[in-house]
């Protein structure tokens, strides 16, 4: 009983003396109010930088581990999914899937992220109404001018994928009078969002601060954005309108009239033509050899005046990548710990003959035999000194973007032999002999090399080439512990020039070929190597120059041409894989002994041709979206 | 021990009692149906065409996929009750001349849903002789909506056969053979490795510009030996 008067006792005092302060209206110590947030420059900054983050990629650096055919962003690993890589990777099937996808699903490249336009509308909104000393004028129309050019990049990746979407540029706040009916918004037209796109950045482009960064947009990441949106509006209206029946909406939804070719055109020549005008940035030129060139380019980042916008990586800050460690050849895998990894992508033989002779003549491998194992598919074969005397004198770009049989990597050379072929006297042919990684045969010389190629294994290429392009060549990158810190480009001055070059061309002007020219020299051609242009150099020279960097896909997409490059069908040499193995030929006393040959065939391992119907020229539009607003429609042949 | 048996029969009881089955039934229903032309069901390529059933009335809307085999005709498993089935504008080869149809699935339901197509092949015959396989067969227009691209004749070695999924083809496109329609002959000479098979299957098809999926023939099976 003494106790607990003395607990009471306690107790009562405690009531009376402890809270001095009042204890329910305290300032909240892990949440931050708005009137924090907003009257803060350094935290609305941060607010930024997480909107950066959230902006939507298709293949850049990152993406979830584990991706099945039915997720829709995967990040870099969808580079196997098109025509100039295939899977060659962990054979589970959530990666594996890409080497025998039946069609692109409609979901595929899908887009929805209202949630995002709304947290920038959100921030607008509180931007332009605060008033805090600290948060002078200047400040907020620089930071209002960088939201909206987050909002304009987000609306350009939606349109790519949807087509026409709602545009929002306010928040949408529910009253909870039962009708939401009010918020439900109709699709725009296609050729109403690039407007869209294109008013915004020119009402930010001179708002705009952070000069020289190549991490936050400034005015010339702006206007690069415009450069590439408004020759994606051009080509859409004049190619849609050429297809034997276009692909539209009655409203207009998706297509655009091909009378408004031209002035996107000229709207992106415009923004092209500053850019390049403006002197800020240069071409690429610190290395003397071009291919090293051409890879230092992407993979530099000191002294790099080509790159306008970039996600950026650093292994100090904590911010690294998987993307060397997933690719790096075989042979030079590192990481003991996981030796999972290591030759995740195998560029196709499609992009490595597409690369051209130094000569201007087409990129096509001279020598090839079939791999039948026949007299008949080897009478074609050259017999080669070196496995690299095969693409002596091709476009030194090919050396900047693939690793193929005699490249060497960070100082170590490549061990990329698929096996010999034996003489048989009798047959009159020579035998095929294939073995396991690091083989020897009875000769004593090498059978199949430690980077293989091997038709069907894990982490080994099945093409017999390996990927240069944005691989990390500093020590330890390849490593779980170090990783990588090269950056992903999402703008450069060479998209530009290539833009600058197509829309001129498609406007009939006459420096278009100049544009081209410029971009070749750097590469390693002659000075004006090309007399004149034609739609396929154009079209085959975005596919060499910005392979691995987002472009193929939807290039071909705007293009209107993919359900004819990729038609699903067996014979068709777009559609399908190509593999190129070397082989040492075995033919002791003969001057062929000891030399090269290589075989050409459709990969084994990638058995499905790439299928791309109409109805993937725009995505489908989630059900849950359309139950929630009935005023949108369906996008065609869903 | 009297508790004991208490506590045995009351898990007993429990057992007997305590649950029923939860579970709903699977759906039980067979919907099966083709798609026609003058009663006659249209050749496709299989799973290429897809149809949608939706069930009105409930507050969120799932559609229900139906792909249409390679005969023309599709099934599904359903329950019971009122479904609409929709075609997909643009998806398969001809015009709609119903855009939904209304169905009530009770039990096995039959059900045939009546389209146009742009052409439809005729009179086609298919054989196969010295290692060529000769296809002849006359084009009908029934539509004037959409032009002719091509005409194809597929050889594989299954009786799943259609333009992407086959071993050897032969295509000639509409510029020999006019939009009108009409006789059209094509041949195919078989690589060695179909030759030697006992049998091989071949089949025709029309391609309509503008729409991916062709309008087939019935698949032939042709024996070799």
């Amino acid at each position: 009983m003494r106790n607990l008067i003395r607990l009471l006792a306690i107790f009562l005092f405690s009531i009376g003396t402890g809270c001095t302060k009042n204890w329910l209206e305290r300032e909240p110590e892990q949440i931050l109010t708005d009137q924090q947030l907003w009257t803060n420059p350094q935290l609305v900054k941060s607010v930024i930088a997480d909107y950066y983050s959230r902006l939507p990629y298709h293949t850049d650096f990152e993406g979830p581990y584990n991706c099945g055919p039915t997720i829709v962003y995967c990040g870099w690993k969808d580079y196997a999914s098109y025509d100039e890589a295939m899977w060659s990777g962990v054979s589970n099937f959530d990666f594996e899937f890409r080497n025998s996808l039946i069609d692109y699903p409609f979901s595929k490249w899908r887009l929805w992220n209202y949630d995002l336009i709304r947290d920038i509308n959100l921030a607008i909104d509180q931007i332009e109404k605060v008033n805090s000393p600290k948060m002078t004028e200047a400040i907020k129309a620089e930071y209002i001018a960088e939201l909206r050019y987050l909002r304009a990049f987000n609306y350009f990746e939606l349109v790519k994928r949807m087509g026409g979407v709602p545009i929002i540029t306010t928040q949408l706040i529910y009253d909870f009078e039962g009708d939401p009916s009010y918020l439900q918004q109709a699709r725009n037209t296609e050729e109403e969002v690039y407007l869209f796109i294109e008013a915004e950045i020119n009402d930010i482009a001179n708002s705009l601060g952070n000069q020289g960064s190549k991490t936050r947009a400034n005015k010339y990441t702006a206007l690069a954005l415009k450069s590439r949106a408004m020759l994606y509006a051009g080509s859409i209206a004049r190619y849609n309108s050429l297809m034997p029946a276009p692909i539209s909406l009655p409203k207009g939804e998706v297509g655009i009239p091909a009378s408004r070719a031209a002035y996107f055109f000229e709207s992106s020549l415009k923004a092209s033509r500053e850019i390049i005008s403006s002197g800020v940035y240069q071409l690429y030129k610190n290395n003397p050899d071009p291919a090293q060139n051409f890879y230092e380019m992407i993979s530099t980042k000191n002294n790099n005046n080509e790159v306008i916008m970039a996600v950026d990586y650093s292994v100090s800050q904590g911010k690294r990548h998987l993307f060397t460690l997933e690719n790096i050849p075989r042979s030079l895998r590192k990481d003991v710990e996981n030796v999972s990894g290591s030759s995740a992508l195998s560029p196709s033989l499609n992009l490595v003959e597409s690369f051209e002779y130094t000569d201007g003549s087409p990129g096509i491998l001279k020598g090839v035999g079939t791999g039948s194992n026949t007299a008949e598919g080897q009478k074609n074969w050259i017999f080669y000194d070196k496995p690299e005397d095969i693409f002596r004198n091709k476009d030194p770009r090919l050396a900047g973007t693939i690793l193929y049989p005699g490249s060497s990597f960070a100082g170590q050379a490549l061990d990329l032999q698929a096996g010999v072929y034996v003489w048989n006297a009798t047959a009159g042919k020579y035998d095929r002999v294939e073995g396991g990684l690091n083989t020897q045969y009875s000769d004593g010389g090498r059978l199949t090399g430690g980077d293989g190629p091997l038709h069907n294994e894990n982490y080994v290429s099945s093409t017999g080439f390996y990927l240069k392009k944005y691989l990390d060549s500093s020590p330890g990158a390849e490593t779980s512990a170090v990783r990588s810190e090269v950056w992903w480009v999402q703008f450069r001055l060479g998209e530009v020039y290539l833009n600058a070059a197509e829309a001129a061309f498609e406007l009939g002007q006459a420096d278009a070929v100049s544009y081209i020219n410029t971009l070749r020299e750097r590469a390693g051609f002659g000075a004006g190597s090309l007399a004149s242009l034609s739609l396929e150099r154009i079209r085959n020279e975005r596919k060499v120059e910005l392979a691995f960097e987002d472009h193929r896909v939807w290039d071909l997409k705007r293009w209107r041409i993919a359900h004819e490059v990729w038609d699903g069908t067996a014979g068709n040499p777009d559609a399908n894989i190509f593999a190129l193995f070397p082989y040492r030929i075995v033919r002791p006393g003969h001057p062929d002994h000891g030399k090269y040959v290589f075989d050409k065939f459709k990969s084994t391992r990638n058995t499905r041709p790439r299928y791309f119907r109409s109805g993937n020229y725009y995505s489908e539009i989630p059900q849950s979206v359309i139950d929630n607003n009935p005023k949108i429609v369906r996008n065609p042949f869903h | 021990m009297k508790i004991q048996s208490f506590i045995f029969g009351f898990f007993l009881l429990a057992l007997c009692m305590a649950c029923e089955k939860d579970n709903y039934a699977p759906p039980a229903s067979q919907l099966r149906g083709s798609v026609v032309y003058n009663n006659q069901p249209i050749g496709l390529r299989s799973g290429g065409v897809q149809l949608e059933l939706w069930q009105p009335g409930f507050a969120l809307n799932r559609k229900i996929p139906v792909y249409i085999d390679q005969d023309g005709s599709f099934s599904a498993a359903l329950f019971d009750g009122t479904y609409k089935l929709t075609f997909v504008s643009g998806n398969g080869p001809w015009i709609v001349s119903q855009d939904t149809i209304l169905l009530d699935v009770k039990g096995d339901t039959q059900v045939s849903v009546p389209v146009k197509p742009f052409f439809i092949p005729k009179e086609e015959k298919i054989s196969v002789q010295n290692g060529k396989v000769s296809a002849a067969m006359t084009i009908e227009r029934i539509d004037n909506s959409r032009t002719l691209q091509n005409v194809g004749l597929y050889v594989g070695t299954t009786a799943i056969l259609d333009n992407i999924n086959n071993k050897q083809r032969t295509e000639v496109t509409a510029a020999t053979i006019g939009q009108t329609g009409g006789p059209v002959s094509l041949e195919v000479t078989l690589p060695a490795s179909l030759s030697s098979r006992d049998y091989i299957f071949a089949r025709l098809g029309i391609r309509v510009s503008g729409v991916n999926e062709m309008i087939f023939s019935p698949v032939v099976k042709l024996e070799l030996k």
